[in-house]
């Protein structure tokens, strides 16, 4: 019953940290200091890049910080952006935990919102309102999670490496949405653009006030802290975590790893998938091209961030949903290509992994 | 031309950028050390080829320009995680990040620019054999270079005292130490090497077979390589079979359109991923044996059968 006080939160650290009393002495102050570091060291290199394409560096971080935090509706931009990166995340940290790499959240996304998509042409308006929402986050969270799934089944059966496997069905993902927007699914009464027809408003996620915010941050935010009491109290999160440990060690525990793993790619894949429902019902209403493309990879690099305990992850998937929308300024104010923004992100990102703890004596 | 000779002809030219990619790849893991970022490697090489190539008119000077700017990248991702102890897979990923945004920062003045290209030189002789003389010899200089590159890498790897160094540092690392080699440093080199593998790959795709330059135009290639490595088992014979076996199936699509089928684009454009995952499936189990021990280590995260 306590658990949901927010005193619970540092009692949790020993249990998830990988080996508990070497990241204790170090303080949390310390800790911070380096973060802090790393970030102010990406500042600084991405300044001298904008600098060498004559851009005013001081100008283009004012643009940036004011066009992302500047008012309310800039926030909640953050947040709507932040929904399925949050779960596509989630989906990386749960096979983390077992010591999978789960590097698919991107396809998993993709298969979701598909899977949202062809419910609501299956149902086409005959339900509507939440039994009709719950049908689709079925489909979508099912899909996402067989999805996955497949990659753990490969890895356990035949041995390949589940990042790969991940890795190249994100590309199938991605072809088989564009094969449904480019001509099955096409919006013949559309404007021309390859595009499915858009859900029926009944279809909608509740906004939150008068904002863009939508009900899917509300299942984003829910589905971390489930992980997260999963982690902490369950049977399940303790097996997962022996299995990360040594696979081998747990084999010959007695514990069933094969229904452990393929749980854990499953569990990531559904949340990965409802974020691709999320995103549908909740922001983009439809399927098109570009729809959520590069959410994925974002959510894996927030999962490494965050250490793969929810909590952290999710601070860390608002953080760089930040920063990307930033890049929206950068096009806009400072006309370098939105993309460029990768560059601020991976050196954050540098940052942290290479410089924001101390050096581990261990060869890779 | 008919459509086998087509297909197989689209396949080497469109699987040499792949083949530079695996080639680089497999150099690296046999030092121990995955780079999932080739894929940034082959952006960079490829950008820098194409720019360099523009500037100076002289597309080797690009070939070179886009090796040294594949192995920076990569150099990168050995820093963090051989002197660093960063996550290799993570660290690659960002490493592919950090390319992508530099070449979509530094590259905008080269999307609609022209560049002398490599042109396809058929070898006198040689190119008028039936069949293998249109598939094999009449492609770019880049790709002749490839078929050197190939037997040579194996001769390296599996021949020579730099390889056996290559591959104990991948194996036994601690005899490397023992007998007075220095581990880091070889794995320095390999890991900076495949990177310049990579960049050639880059080059080869801008300045020989899409003859531009678009963001992010290395669309998956750099992970199918890795995918290649892993079921090549790192040799490179075998590694030059997988990338034109995935060539092909990127030419199949366009072979089979210019015959009027009526077969769905994108159905086809998931043919080469679906090929790659295929054969992994098939050849798998074999080859998850003859990973080199340290790749099978179990890591602070996961060990990466």
């Amino acid at each position: 019953m306590s658990s949901v006080q927010p005193t619970a939160i540092p009692a949790v650290v020993p249990l998830s940290a990988d080996v508990a009393p070497r990241s204790r002495s170090n303080g949390l102050f310390s800790g911070g200091l380096r973060f802090a570091g790393a970030l102010g060291g990406a500042l600084a290199l991405f300044a001298v890049l904008m600098l060498l394409k004559g851009v005013n560096p001081f100008a283009a971080y004012r643009d940036m910080f004011v066009s992302t935090l500047g008012d309310s509706s800039q926030v909640a931009g953050i947040l709507v952006r932040a929904t399925p990166v949050i779960l596509a995340a989630l989906a990386v940290s749960i096979p983390a935990r077992a010591g999978l790499i789960n590097v698919g959240g991107e396809g998993q996304l993709i298969m979701g919102g598909v899977a949202a998509m062809g419910v609501s042409l299956l149902i086409d308006g005959r339900i509507s309102g939440p039994l009709a929402l719950v049908c689709m986050a079925l489909g979508a969270g099912v899909a996402g999670g067989l999805w996955s799934a497949v990659a753990a089944v490969l890895r356990l059966r035949i041995g390949i490496a589940e990042s790969v496997t991940t890795l190249l069905m994100n590309y199938i993902a991605l072809d088989v949405m564009y094969f449904l927007i480019y001509d099955r699914w096409k919006d013949r009464a559309g404007s021309g653009q390859p595009a499915t027809r858009p859900v029926a408003a009944g279809e909608h996620l509740p906004l939150w006030a008068n904002t863009r915010v939508h009900l899917g941050l509300g299942l984003a935010l829910v589905s971390a802290l489930l992980i997260f009491l999963l982690f902490r109290s369950t049977s399940w999160g303790f097996r997962l975590r022996v299995v990360g440990g040594n696979m081998e060690a747990a084999r010959r525990s007695g514990l069933n790893v094969s229904a452990l793993i393929i749980s854990a790619m499953f569990v990531g894949g559904v949340l990965a998938g409802l974020g691709g429902f999320t995103q549908l019902a909740g922001a983009e209403f439809k399927l098109r091209s570009g729809f959520l493309a590069g959410y994925g990879y974002v959510g894996f690099l927030a999962s490494w961030l965050g250490r793969h305990r929810p909590i952290g992850v999710t601070l860390s998937c608002l953080l760089l949903s930040a920063i990307a929308i930033s890049g929206d300024s950068l096009q806009l104010d400072s006309k370098l290509p939105a993309a460029s923004v990768n560059v601020l992100m991976a050196l954050v990102l540098l940052g942290v992994f290479g410089f924001g703890r101390k050096r581990k004596a261990a060869t890779p | 031309m008919n459509m086998i000779t087509e297909v197989l002809t689209g396949g080497v030219r469109g699987g040499t950028s792949i083949l530079y990619a695996a080639l680089g790849e497999s150099v690296s893991e046999r030092a121990g050390v995955v780079y999932l970022g080739t894929e940034g490697s082959i952006l960079m090489g490829a950008l820098a080829g194409y720019a360099v190539s523009a500037e100076t008119g002289q597309p080797w000077f690009g070939v070179i320009a886009g090796a040294l700017a594949g192995g920076l990248l990569a150099l990168v991702h050995a820093y963090l995680v051989l002197s660093r102890g960063a996550n290799q897979l993570a660290t690659g990923l960002v490493v592919l990040f950090l390319g992508l945004g530099l070449t979509s920062l530094f590259g905008v003045n080269y999307v609609q620019a022209l560049a002398p290209t490599f042109h396809t030189v058929a070898i006198p002789g040689l190119s008028s054999i039936p069949f293998f003389g249109s598939v094999l010899f009449r492609q770019d200089p880049l790709v002749y270079v490839s078929y050197g590159c190939v037997p040579a890498l194996w001769w390296f790897i599996s021949r020579s005292r730099w390889g056996v160094l290559l591959r104990a540092a991948g194996e036994r690392s601690e005899v490397l130490t023992i007998t007075g080699h220095r581990v880091l440093r070889i794995q320095y080199a390999a890991v900076v090497a495949g990177g310049m593998f990579a960049g050639i790959g880059g080059v080869h795709l801008s300045t020989a077979y899409t003859k531009s330059w678009f963001e992010n135009m290395a669309q998956g290639r750099g992970f199918v390589a890795v995918a290649v490595v892993m079921f090549a088992a790192r040799q490179p014979f075998k590694v030059a079979g997988g990338a034109y076996l995935f060539g092909a199936a990127l030419a199949l699509s366009p072979a089979l359109q210019a015959r009027g089928f009526g077969i769905n684009q994108f159905a086809l454009d998931a043919v080469p991923y679906l090929v790659t995952l295929g054969v992994l499936i098939v050849l798998g189990r074999r080859r998850a044996a003859e990973l080199p021990e340290g790749l099978s280590k179990v890591f602070e995260a996961a060990p990466t059968t």
